[in-house]
């Protein structure tokens, strides 16, 4: 593992390579797995999105300045 | 979820004439190039037959025959094997040229029509949008293109300036 930048891009562009490279079955496969973690992810962001609708949020009162801050 | 079984389906389909040719595109068929990108969705540039009598072309003994085998209408999709699909007829030049000089690939023993890697990046360049960009870089980073051939679909298409653009944009070292 290494934190040059030059390196971090290279191993990317050699796992896109790799990926690129992988049989036609295999990557149409991965297709159905990206697919599915995407609709999981929506569902949870969507189900989120719902639950904060119908949570009243109370907004933090601001503190009044203390005694010896006056 | 299955795509291979989209595929199959799509192939007995063609197989018993209700449609004259098909080929995949977007970004399931630019899987066929580069590395997996997620997507919701399968689009299959179709040929469609005109109905008798009318001038209107219609996807109707697609849905039909779909239907019957268990695809759901959905909106403009058809849901097949957990994958909506989308049915597009050729609306360009471009994408009619691509259909008709679509390869076809080997996917564990079951032929797939795919649009050649050259018309997918073509069709991104004239379709322009963000996403669109982001995979004709990537067709051109993944050095899968045959330049001659890309660069003679562009001429024939009149995408020579857009190209111009692309590159000045996007591959110019100097910028």
């Amino acid at each position: 593992m290494s934190f040059e930048l030059q390196k971090i891009l290279e191993s990317k562009r050699a796992l896109r390579r790799d990926l690129a490279t992988r049989p036609i079955g295999e990557k149409l496969q991965l297709l159905d797995a990206l697919r599915e973690r995407e609709l999981a992810i929506r569902g949870r962001a969507a189900g989120a999105a719902q639950a904060d609708a119908g949570v009243l949020r109370e907004e933090p009162v601001p503190s009044a300045p203390g005694p010896n801050e006056r | 979820m299955d795509i291979k079984a989209v595929i199959a389906l799509i192939n007995q389909m063609q197989a018993d004439g209700v449609v004259e040719r098909y080929a995949i595109g977007g970004a399931v068929g630019a899987t066929f190039y580069l590395e997996p990108v997620a997507t919701l969705d399968v689009d299959i540039f179709v040929s469609f037959e005109s109905a008798p009598g009318s001038l209107m072309v219609s996807p109707q003994r697609i849905y039909d025959y779909l239907t019957a085998r268990g695809g759901a209408v959905e909106r403009e999709y058809i849901v097949i094997a957990g994958w909506p699909v989308q049915f597009l007829p050729p609306g360009t030049p471009l994408v009619e040229e691509a259909l008709q000089e679509a390869d076809v690939k080997d996917v564990d023993g079951t032929a797939a029509r795919v649009l050649t890697a050259e018309h997918l990046a073509a069709i991104a360049l004239q379709t322009g949008r963000a996403k669109d960009k982001a995979r004709l870089l990537q067709f051109v980073e993944a050095g899968v293109l045959d330049i001659a051939r890309f660069r003679a679909i562009l001429a024939r298409h009149g995408l020579g300036a857009a190209w111009q653009k692309f590159e000045q944009q996007f591959l110019s070292d100097a910028s």
